[in-house]
């Protein structure tokens, strides 16, 4: 049978116009493409690679369940390497190139700060745990949502146990010369002030300066009753625990999450010199004081040591997280589909979805979701298996 | 306090000082400052710790070779960033060369080793005690340093050559001195003296890479206050450094102990723009 010129023509269109047709049935039933920022390499790369377990684990489970209606969660991972640029650069290709549906990360607060607006600007939801205050603003980036504390509520939880647990109220603030450090000293001291705490020393010191005895004894001279540091630097916090010891002084160290971290461990002259210091942690991820991990937590560790995941390198808080942040968004998915606006409208409505690492909850003008009171603080010197013991004076 | 900042003074003043003797021995030789030289510190501190705690080492074979890699890096960085832009010192390529050098060394460092500071190890096994061996050691290398370069400069044909090249290069060459080798050896000299720094200065300093840039920067003071070349102005000027960053420590504190340093630093200079043991430039005419 020939053909004529005109019916070729015909079923040529009819089968482009088909072919077009099918196009989005065969993407609906495709893999749903997440992009993934995390620093598995490079200077901050500790937190993305606890945070990596964490989703890793997830998308497994999620994908093995028979994933999201069907279809398979595809991560797609550009590593940052602590790298601002990169991140950007990533971002843009993530969200340009290969057309992700949702973004989880950057991991790091400074790749954050160039990251946020720019996805801001692609209609893609976005979910990060960075801690800096100005990295969610519903106004500014409708689309973003954190799933993790602010700076705020991790300086406040500090100044509550230290003036209302431990009633101290002669209280020094220290802090390196970095940008988190001089801003955390600048917006935690007031907040001190305004609990009824006297600041009798406030400094930012060189982290590189190896001796802090004269820091410490103005501080001393001064009447300190809690020494509150503010860095990520392990040397610089294991040197002020250290002049703390070697000065036989008992006074409290009450701060930053590094304060219990192994590097610090590492550079303590006498493992003694780690008692009364308490860092900053998370109640659903802490042993209560009978020593047990909640229910929800404990089954999460057992899943963690039946996949063979390591905890004695890292934090349990960062699996943690990780694990909670493509379960959240696979919820949304399920519930609304895959579309930005339906994932961003349905997480602003969120309420109390059971994390592991806390309950989170949302609203239109509120996209901090981590509960005030879930943040705590906890004994530096009882870290086993990546969680750590409640500090003295928390209710069980 | 007027002990501690004694102790501490005098110590991290020993380190700025071999540091700053580190600049001084390429600097003779070469005419080139080599912003390398807080990198050789950065590496004695690293190296150190990485021999001795990380690998079990004894502790003599760990500082035997946290000083021949000292040496190695002397050299190499004699080949790799001062050579080629030794025809052209007017120009000042080598700030770019030795700091790019370091920068790749330090970066290096970071990945490999660790951007957490690192504990070093107790090199001698005694209790610790006021006047600790983190405070005396750096003295000892920075003494054992002074007394060995001056035997080895006023004493020995090796050491005249050395000051033959550092006084008038072309000169020295002139007469049949292989120029290139001493200069090799200089560097090599300087590689163990910055490493040594590093070393007896690790369990204050701790082993991280960042020390690189702060070393870099604070024991270059010493040569611009003592004058460049000599290594006596060095080691007054670092000794005094030392000891006026520590009192301001402890007198202003946080960041304004910086601030004062540097304060102190631009004025001596402007008084004295040839540092306190240099000779006036004189222009030939």
């Amino acid at each position: 049978m020939s053909m004529t010129r005109r019916q070729a023509l015909k079923s040529a269109a009819a089968a482009a116009i088909a072919g077009g047709l099918a196009k989005p049935a065969i993407a609906a039933n495709g893999p749903i493409l997440v992009g993934y920022l995390p620093a598995l390499t490079g200077p901050s790369s500790s937190t993305g690679v606890g945070i990596n377990r964490g989703i890793q684990l997830a998308v497994q489970e999620i994908n093995a369940a028979g994933g999201i209606d069907g279809r398979q969660i595809e991560l797609i991972t550009r590593d940052t390497q602590s790298d601002p640029t990169k991140a950007v650069n990533g971002a843009a290709e993530l969200t340009r190139g290969q057309k992700v549906s949702v973004v989880f990360g950057p991991v790091n607060s400074g790749e954050s700060l160039a990251v946020v607006p720019l996805l801001a600007r692609t209609n893609t939801p976005q979910v990060h745990p960075c801690w800096v205050d100005s990295l969610t603003d519903p106004q500014k980036y409708p689309m973003c949502f954190r799933n993790a504390p602010t700076s705020q509520q991790i300086g406040a939880a500090a100044n509550r146990y230290v003036v209302e647990v431990l009633k101290r109220k002669k209280v020094a603030v220290i802090s390196d010369t970095t940008g988190y450090g001089t801003a955390s000293v600048n917006a935690y001291v007031p907040m001190l002030k305004a609990k009824g705490a006297e600041v009798v020393y406030q400094g930012n010191v060189d982290a590189a300066n190896p001796d802090l005895k004269p820091e410490l004894l103005r501080m001393q001279s001064a009447g300190t009753e809690a020494i509150m540091p503010w860095s990520v630097n392990a040397g610089f916090l294991s040197r002020i625990i250290n002049t703390r010891g070697d000065m036989g002084w008992d006074v409290p160290i009450v701060g930053q999450t590094t304060l219990g971290s192994g590097q610090t461990k590492a550079l303590l002259v006498k493992p003694e010199y780690w008692a009364k210091v308490y860092p900053n942690n998370f109640r659903p991820v802490c042993y209560a004081t009978d020593g047990k991990l909640s229910g929800r937590t404990s089954a999460f560790v057992d899943r963690l040591k039946s996949a063979k995941i390591d905890m004695g390198d890292t934090l349990l808080w960062w699996i943690a997280v990780g694990y909670d942040t493509p379960r959240m968004i696979a919820e949304a998915m399920k519930n609304v589909g895959t579309e930005p606006e339906q994932v961003v409208g349905y997480l602003n409505k969120l309420k109390g979805f059971p994390g592991v690492y806390g309950d989170i909850s949302f609203a239109p003008d509120q996209h901090n979701g981590y509960p005030d009171n879930e943040v705590v603080m906890v004994e530096a010197n009882s870290l086993r298996d990546g969680a750590f013991n409640l500090a003295p004076g928390y209710s069980a | 306090m007027v002990e501690s900042i004694v102790s501490t003074g005098v110590a991290i003043g020993c380190i700025y000082a071999l540091i700053g003797i580190t600049y001084n021995v390429m600097f003779s030789a070469s005419r080139v400052f080599s912003f390398t030289a807080g990198t050789l510190g950065m590496l004695g501190g690293v190296l150190g710790s990485l021999f001795i705690a990380r690998m079990d080492m004894p502790v003599v074979v760990g500082f035997l070779l946290v000083l021949a890699a000292g040496a190695l890096f002397g050299i190499v960085t004699e080949i790799v960033a001062v050579r080629p832009v030794l025809k052209s010192l007017d120009q000042h390529l080598y700030v770019l060369s030795t700091l790019a050098l370091a920068l790749i060394v330090q970066q290096f460092t970071a990945i490999e080793w660790s951007t957490e500071p690192q504990p070093f190890p107790r090199l001698l096994n005694i209790a610790r005690g006021g006047f600790d061996q983190q405070f005396w050691l750096p003295m000892l290398a920075c003494a054992a340093v002074i007394v060995g370069l001056e035997l080895l400069y006023r004493h020995t044909l090796v050491g005249h050559a050395f000051l033959a090249i550092a006084e008038d290069n072309f000169a020295a060459r002139a007469l049949g001195l292989p120029e290139r080798s001493l200069r090799m050896t200089s560097y090599a000299l300087a590689g163990v003296i910055g490493a040594l720094a590093g070393f007896a200065g690790g369990e204050m300093l701790l082993a991280y890479f960042g020390n690189a840039p702060m070393l870099t920067f604070y024991g270059f003071v010493p040569v611009a206050l003592g004058g460049m070349g000599s290594n006596r102005g060095a080691v007054v000027a670092g000794l005094l450094l030392g000891l006026f960053q520590q009192t301001a420590n402890f007198l202003v504190g946080g960041v304004f102990a910086s601030v004062a340093v540097f304060t102190v630093f631009i004025i001596v200079l402007l008084a004295r723009p040839e540092g306190l043991a240099g000779a006036a430039f004189q222009r030939r005419v």
